[in-house]
């Protein structure tokens, strides 16, 4: 400091005679002064940042990086979340045999961890004088950490993808399957291909409308009832009715996605989409709403049905014969073959067909499956064909098309597209197929024939089933086989305000002493409705409850039962 | 007086010097931390993925039946045991004592051990219905 204010003291004075020494201390002295002035602003700066609070968002100026799980294929999840396809990095096996000191020993302590190969086999791979040999392809998790665990050197893992399918044989003609490419061959995994192998979206798994409990319900009661009847397949479906939501799929005999060699066309094949059935009585359901959407009878009349319909060379039988004048509930209820095929005639061919088209069932379903069937009916719709097709024969449509329809009937007359995506609304936005009056009589005509009809065996206490029967024959060669029956019955609960449609089909069942020998849909259909009614109701919110008589006490007046 | 502000600069100039390199170092080993605990994140989260297929596994519908059959005497509810409103469950009487006896839940064979202090809970629950 009293160097700077000598030497201002002399700038002033030395004006005229500057001696070079004097010029060089000056300059000197301005580069000190330069220097102590950007030292102090950085004092300053240094005690103005220790002063205030640190700004929050300045600190973040590191960004971290999580290197993302990356796998080629989207997860397929249930409604529920629940995992029903995933790709998982899974590890194969290799030895290099020029390293194995010990073929037999190794041999032995690896059939030991993996139980499916040959200790031959090898041994003769582990003493190979090649470099690499595949032991097995495709470990768990728990196998890798055994094989890790017997240390090892000649051992040595690849990383690959696998397609995973947890639950197994559940739901599998849904989820389909895939090649060892990974690419999908059937069910939702081909239809979405393209979706679920899209690199963006890999890490959004694909939402299904099903729900793995009712699946299962549905599986394990279908099986039971196909065991007890050795029938040779089954089929069912829960759907909801409100939104077309496909909530359980069951096809039996069914086949593991896991492993899909060796898997015969009949364990593939997709019999609630694929296969189309003549049905039976439950096409009668459609006929009624028809007749009584159209104002052609109402539940006041009624049919003759004492005697056989003969039509050019057929004759139209019922199979619970009531031989007398029946009211319109009670041709449903008894489900008489006469008094609907008079029906129908009241209601005309192309009227018919024109109602059978606005509900989807003359064309194959919109479903997100490329295994969909197209329905069968006659090319020309003669009256012996409106007659027959009235009660559900001479025509073959997939029980997902039934379903649909069904569900259209009960649900106030919206008819919905079926699907297999969860879907976000909960309501109906269908187009309308009958008037809400019609549904509101045809959800009575479906509960009394549980109630007292030919669906009493479906009757789940408490869930106001309701529902119909349908039994045919199965068409061999030109006629049909009186003892091959396709036995179903179609039930949608609770029947005050529609939720869920049941449907259950067994393909060739044989009456049991249980079932007296009866192996009609009332018989062996029926109570796979109730027991699956029964097991996921609770799951799917409906509550039990005790029945408002008064719905159906003016239509069941008209119902007489004579045994 | 010139010799003692170089000497403290010198020592402020060394000091600062060793302050900064120690900071620099610091900062690596957190920035390596962070790197290896991002690694352990994804790994974590492709076990997760695995966990999360084996748990799918082992809690599919039909395993969880069967041990259901082997190991509880669990049945499905039947419609009159569901209800669907808490209005639904009736008031319990004043005057009955409640019986604190937890046999219907519990294992014979606990019963006896658990049976004195599950008393006081017995009651502290019916005070708050």
């Amino acid at each position: 400091m009293s160097l700077a204010r000598a030497q201002s003291f002399d700038f002033h004075g030395a004006d005229e005679d500057q001696s070079p020494l004097a010029v060089a201390r000056l300059r000197l002295m301005i580069g000190v002064l330069l220097f102590m002035v950007a030292f102090g602003l950085m004092a300053v700066r240094t005690i103005e940042l220790g002063m205030t609070s640190p700004v929050a968002n300045r600190t973040a100026a590191r960004e971290i990086v999580v290197p993302p799980v990356t796998f080629a294929r989207a997860d397929i999840v249930d409604r529920n979340g629940e995992l029903l396809a995933v790709n998982l990095q899974s590890s194969s096996l290799y030895a290099n045999p020029r390293e194995v000191t010990d073929p037999i020993g190794l041999a032995k302590q690896l059939v030991d961890v993996l139980p499916g190969l040959s200790q031959a086999e090898l041994e003769q791979k582990l003493s190979s004088k090649r470099a690499f040999v595949w032991i097995k392809r495709k470990l768990t998790p728990k196998q890798k950490w055994q094989v890790n665990a017997l240390g090892d050197p000649a051992l040595n893992f690849r990383d690959e993808e696998d397609r995973l399918y947890p639950h197994g044989r559940l739901a599998s003609h849904a989820l389909g399957y895939v090649d060892v490419d990974g690419n999908g061959i059937a069910g939702v995994e081909h239809y979405f291909n393209d979706r679920l192998s899209e690199v963006e979206r890999a890490g959004e798994p694909l939402a299904l409308a099903l729900d793995v409990r009712v699946q299962y319900a549905l599986a394990d009661e279908l099986e039971a009832a196909m065991r007890a009847h050795q029938a040779i397949g089954a089929a069912g479906l829960v759907m909801d009715v409100n939104t077309g939501e496909v909530i359980a799929m069951v096809s039996m005999p069914d086949f593991d996605p896991n492993n899909i060699r060796g898997v015969g066309e009949s364990e593939r094949f997709n019999r609630v989409t694929k296969g189309v059935y003549e049905l039976g009585s439950t096409f009668k359901t459609f006929t009624f709403a028809n007749a009584l959407d159209d104002g052609i009878a109402t539940f006041e009349d009624g049919y003759d049905a004492t005697k056989p319909l003969r039509i050019s060379r057929f004759t139209i039988n019922d199979d619970h014969p009531k031989n007398r004048y029946l009211t319109l509930p009670e041709i449903f209820a008894f489900s008489s073959n006469i008094g609907t095929a008079q029906m129908a005639l009241d209601i005309g061919g192309d009227r018919q067909q024109q109602f059978l088209q606005s509900l989807g069932l003359l064309s194959p379903a919109d479903l997100e499956l490329t295994e969909v069937g197209a329905p069968m009916y006659p090319a020309t719709w003669r009256k012996v064909s409106t007659m027959t097709i009235s009660y559900g024969h001479g025509i073959a449509v997939s029980p997902v098309q039934l379903a649909t329809g069904i569900s259209s009937m009960v649900n106030g007359g919206r008819l919905n597209t079926p699907t297999l995506l969860k879907s976000r609304s909960q309501t109906s936005k269908g187009k309308p197929v009958v008037s809400p009056a019609t549904s509101r009589q045809m959800r009575q005509l479906l509960r009394l024939a549980v109630t007292k009809g030919t669906g009493g065996r479906s009757d789940a206490r408490g869930y106001r089933v309701g529902g119909k029967t349908g039994t045919a024959e199965k068409a061999v060669g030109g006629g049909y086989d009186r003892k091959a029956l396709i036995s179903s019955f179609m039930g949608v609960y609770p029947m005050d305000d529609p939720q869920y449609a049941v449907f259950a089909l067994l393909d060739e069942p044989k009456g049991t002493k249980e079932t007296f020998g009866f192996a009609s849909g009332g018989w062996v259909a029926a109570p796979v409705v109730k027991n699956v009614i029964l097991r996921t109701a609770p799951l799917l919110g409906v509550l039990p409850k005790a029945e408002d008589e008064n719905l159906y006490q003016r239509v069941a007046l008209m119902i007489e039962e004579d045994e | 007086m010139r010799k003692t502000f170089t000497f403290i600069a010198a020592i402020c100039a060394l000091m600062s010097g060793a302050a900064l390199l120690q900071l620099k170092l610091a900062v690596q080993d957190q920035a390596e931390r962070v790197a290896a605990l991002a690694d352990q994140i994804h790994e974590d989260e492709e076990s997760l993925r695995i966990l999360r297929a084996e748990f799918a596994h082992l809690t599919t519908p039909r395993s969880l039946q069967e041990q259901s059959i082997e190991n509880l005497a669990i049945m499905p509810p039947r419609p009159e045991q569901v209800l669907g409103n808490i209005d639904e469950i009736p008031f319990r009487r004043s005057d009955s004592k409640v019986d604190g006896s937890q046999s219907v839940l519990l294992p014979a064979a606990e019963e006896s051990g658990v049976n004195a202090e599950q008393d006081s809970t017995a009651k502290s629950e019916d005070q708050t219905l």
